[in-house]
């Protein structure tokens, strides 16, 4: 013990002078603070506080290494065009980005990743981690690893295929109805408010309690729900660009309509668009968490975060955090989107910092 | 106007000022090491060609650099205080007390939801030199110095019930609040009509002179430069190339690049006539009348004709419904009354029902040539639909006429075939957009303003194209603008309008020889001339009070 408190101290405080040494002002005064800070905690919290407080600086330190790391990567990879964008980055995007990756990785070889099948009992109910399990079991002994990959695959796309289909409807919408205007627009804009005076969950409920909870129905429900808002954005977003004088000089062209969105608002309108819909895609995720939660979403024995978190959710209180890692899961992937979103509408937005 | 200046004055002090912006991850200079010296009471007026630098050194003299940018080297002095190494709180103080600015868009730049005259207090009441009614005292004289109609009442209003000019000379009484010891005029009256122009000048002009006011005047027109400065300072991409007294300066020029400033108004372009046998007019505008959904009428009665070949210019002031004319023929907005012929058939008053032929024939040439063009579509792509779209042309035999046309408007196919709008100059956006109306292969083309927001020279060069393409191609054009500088050298016919009415029309040797119509008489006498006495004479003429709007027709 004694051993790791001497080290602790000594790394602290030698990074602390290298940083001053070379006039890293904002590095050396989080560092030193660091070590101020933790005279207080080793002699109130001893070496087991120290040791958490060296776990999470490393964690911390590994995520942004893996960010930085996987940053050049796309960098080195990727076109000049794609790689100069790439560069503005700021290491919380990258971050978003890696995990965005990793999921993806995760859902796509979800069969030949997981080591059980997502269905398949192998053990017994809330069986401790060992050997073959490494997060242990859930309440009827199946693999909880195996199905938070599993996991992966349904729930991400599932949120993916409805916001998917909420942007198709909405955007479609928004493009038409800011190019025809007049009776159309006013028709579709009631529509839209009708829809967003319902509440979103009690609307999501009653349609899925009508309608069965099939993964259609689902998606179809949800899709609707968050479609005015598509809508109601990509109709602003349009509305600012069919004044331009090159869509008059279009028009007289006499281009359609369809035309018109295809070629001439659609470029422009995409910067928002792509943001708006990381943004959306986090609510419909956390929407179609809620609903599994509340047992409405997908069906057992298919693995799901939403579910999963609630079947296991009796553990919580012997003090386990297996029905958390599901729940980690979700909020990891919402945090990781809106670091990229942010980065995205920082750029869309044209603001620079000085 | 003769002032002598001595060292003793010298009230702005500025030595080898470098400035740099940031573009693409790198400092980029924008300033290259400019001197400038200022006498207390001497107005300076700085000239060039956009990009020059000027609006960048006019924020300079008051030790600010704008966002993006940074002053890397160089002093500036003013009235012994060095600004470059003073803090911020210190060059804060300065600004509005003892230097002021006026915007090149006063309508932009006053808050809209404030009255006039308490954003006229504001700056003296910030810096406890008057207290608020004193303030407004003040104000209410100097409205009435700059000769504001009704001013004890035009400050209680509001920005947007006062009219651009009026507007114009609130912002300078605003910066005269303080009584400064300098004013920076940022193009105070580019966005102005001719006839509103000239009573700004004139005001701006009595107010500096009464209060001994030293000024920086920055424009792009040099006739109103040479109205308003006693010395003239010319910039070339952020270098100064000559700097002389007013009259000197226009007399004799020594450098080429200012020589060529002063040679652009030459262009004349030879006047045709109406061909003599009875050819239809291309487009025959008869009695229309039009007006926006429920509003008042904006064209009352219009009626002109333009003939093949022909360049038939519309001149008025903002609002007379030029523009509004071109959306008539281009069937935008559809007329109450009359008809639109085309080679004397009807147009369909809707674009919508107007068929394919009908809609190529009448293309059209825009202002604003970054709105004109989709920032995201590719050159060739902007100007090869509408060659695809009525020629039905493909593959390598569009290509080949995007090559063709991109020839005719004098860019290089090679370096801009597959190059995006956001990418080229001003005046390349110009070319394109000539281009797409080209690509059409109509018979008669609208210019609605189309070199009114380009620099004097690339503005020549587009001229001297449409000119080219005229004769060429055998194009009737419209010419819309309110620059009658632009009429003497293009048009062949002159159309003047004032409130939605023609109020004269006839070739335009006819029309620039008296007898004129009051009205034309008064927009001819308010454009600027190169000579320095001109607002003087013209003042003279027609008495302080009978200026611009106030002007009896």
């Amino acid at each position: 013990m004694a051993i790791f408190v001497i080290l602790y101290y000594s790394a602290l405080i030698g990074a602390s002078c290298l940083a001053a040494y070379y006039n890293k002002r904002s590095a050396f005064l989080l560092l030193f603070s660091l070590t101020l800070v933790s005279f207080v905690l080793g002699i109130v919290g001893g070496p087991s506080a120290l040791r958490t407080v060296a776990i999470f600086a490393g964690a911390l330190a590994l995520a942004a290494g893996t960010s930085y790391a996987f940053r050049e990567f796309l960098i080195q990879i990727t076109r000049p065009n794609t790689a100069r964008e790439l560069r503005t980055a700021p290491l919380t995007a990258s971050f978003g980005m890696f995990v965005i990756f990793a999921y993806t990785i995760a859902g796509i070889f979800a069969p030949w990743i997981a080591p059980h099948g997502e269905a398949e009992v192998i053990g017994q109910a809330f069986q401790p981690p060992d050997q073959s399990m490494i997060l242990g079991a859930d309440q009827l002994g199946r693999d909880m690893f195996s199905r938070i990959i599993y996991g992966a695959r349904n729930s991400v796309g599932l949120a993916l295929m409805a916001t998917l289909l909420a942007f198709a409807m909405g955007a479609f919408a928004g493009l038409y109805a800011a190019v025809r205007g007049g009776i159309f627009d006013q028709i579709l804009g009631r529509i839209a408010d009708v829809i967003m005076s319902i509440p979103s969950l009690i609307f999501a409920l009653l349609m899925l309690s009508i309608f069965g909870t099939g993964l259609h129905v689902i998606v179809i429900v949800v899709a609707i729900i968050y479609s005015p808002r598509v809508f109601r954005l990509t109709r602003a977003v349009a509305g600012n660009i069919v004044v331009m004088d090159y869509i008059e000089a279009a028009k007289l062209r006499g281009e359609g309509n369809w035309y018109l969105i295809r070629k001439e608002i659609l470029p422009n309108a995409t910067a928002p668009l792509v943001a708006e819909f990381g943004l959306e895609f986090c609510f419909v995720f956390l929407l179609i968490a809620g609903l599994s939660f509340l047992g409405l979403g997908i069906q057992p024995p298919t693995a799901d975060w939403g579910s999963m978190v609630r079947e296991n959710a009796t553990l919580i209180s012997f003090g386990d955090i297996t029905p958390l890692i599901p729940a980690a899961a979700i909020a990891l992937l919402t945090v990781a989107v809106n670091f990229v979103v942010d980065w995205m509408l920082f750029r869309s937005s044209g603001l620079k910092e000085q | 106007m003769k002032k002598r200046f001595t060292d003793e004055d010298v009230l702005l002090k500025i030595r080898d000022l470098k400035i740099e912006g940031y573009s693409d991850e790198t400092w980029v200079p924008i300033i290259k090491g400019v001197d400038l010296t200022l006498h207390r009471g001497e107005v300076m007026g700085l000239i060039g060609e956009s990009g020059a630098g000027k609006s960048t050194i006019g924020a300079a003299a008051m030790g600010y650099a704008r966002d993006g940018t940074r002053i890397s080297d160089g002093s500036i002095e003013f009235d012994g205080m060095e600004l470059t190494t003073a803090s911020e709180t210190e060059r804060r103080a300065l600004r509005g007390s003892r230097i002021a600015y006026v915007a090149q868009s006063a309508a932009a730049s006053f808050n809209p939801s404030h009255k006039l005259i308490d954003q006229h207090a504001e700056a003296p009441v910030h810096y406890r030199i008057k207290k608020r009614m004193a303030a407004q005292e003040d104000a209410m004289e100097l409205y009435e110095r700059l000769r504001l109609p009704n001013p004890r009442e035009i400050g209680f209003r509001y920005p947007h019930q006062v009219s651009g000019g009026q507007l114009q000379r609130a912002m300078t009484a605003m910066a005269m609040s303080c009584r400064p010891d300098l004013i920076i005029f940022d193009e105070p009256t580019t966005a102005l009509d001719v006839t509103t122009q000239i009573e700004v000048l004139a005001a701006i002009r009595d107010i500096v002179d009464q209060f001994n006011t030293a000024a920086i005047y920055i424009t792009h027109d040099l006739a109103v430069v040479a109205q308003m400065a006693d010395t003239i300072k010319v910039l070339l991409k952020g270098e100064e190339v000559e700097e002389a007294p007013t009259r000197e300066m226009l007399e004799n020029p020594q450098e080429e690049y200012t020589k060529s400033l002063w040679a652009v108004r030459s262009f004349h372009s030879p006047q045709r006539r109406r061909p003599a046998d009875n050819t239809q007019p291309v487009i025959s505008v008869q009695h229309v009348d039009a007006s926006y959904t429920g509003g008042e009428k904006v064209l009352d009665d219009v009626s002109f004709d333009i003939y093949p070949g022909m360049t038939v210019a519309v001149v008025g002031e903002s609002g007379s419904g030029k523009s509004t004319t071109a959306r008539v023929i281009t069937g935008l907005l559809p007329p109450s009354s009359g008809q639109v012929l085309c080679k004397g058939e009807p147009l369909p008053p809707r674009y919508q029902d107007r068929t394919r032929d009908q809609l190529r024939q009448a293309q059209m040439i825009y202002q604003m040539a970054d709105t004109a063009l989709n920032p995201k579509v590719r050159i060739s792509e902007i100007i090869g639909r509408p060659a695809q779209f009525y020629s039905g042309l493909r593959g390598p035999k569009l290509k080949q006429r995007v090559d063709e046309l991109l020839d005719l408007i004098e860019l290089d196919p090679a370096k801009f075939y597959s190059r995006y709008p956001p990418e080229l100059s001003g005046g390349q956006k110009q070319r394109i957009g000539i281009a797409r109306a080209l690509a059409a292969e109509p018979e008669f083309i609208i210019c609605d303003e189309v070199t009114s927001a380009l620099d004097q020279l690339v503005a020549e060069g587009i001229l001297k194209l449409l000119d080219r393409l005229q004769s060429e191609l055998g194009l009737a054009y419209m010419f819309i603008t309110h620059d009658l500088a632009t009429v003497r050298s293009i048009a062949d016919e002159v159309v003047v309008m004032q409130n939605g009415k023609v109020v004269e029309k006839g070739p335009k040797d006819e029309m620039f020889t008296p007898p004129h119509h009051p009205y034309t008489d008064l927009l001819l006498s308010s454009v600027p001339e190169m000579d320095p006495d001109w607002l003087s004479t013209v003042l003279e003429e027609r008495g302080v009070d009978n200026l611009g709007e106030a002007a009896d027709v």
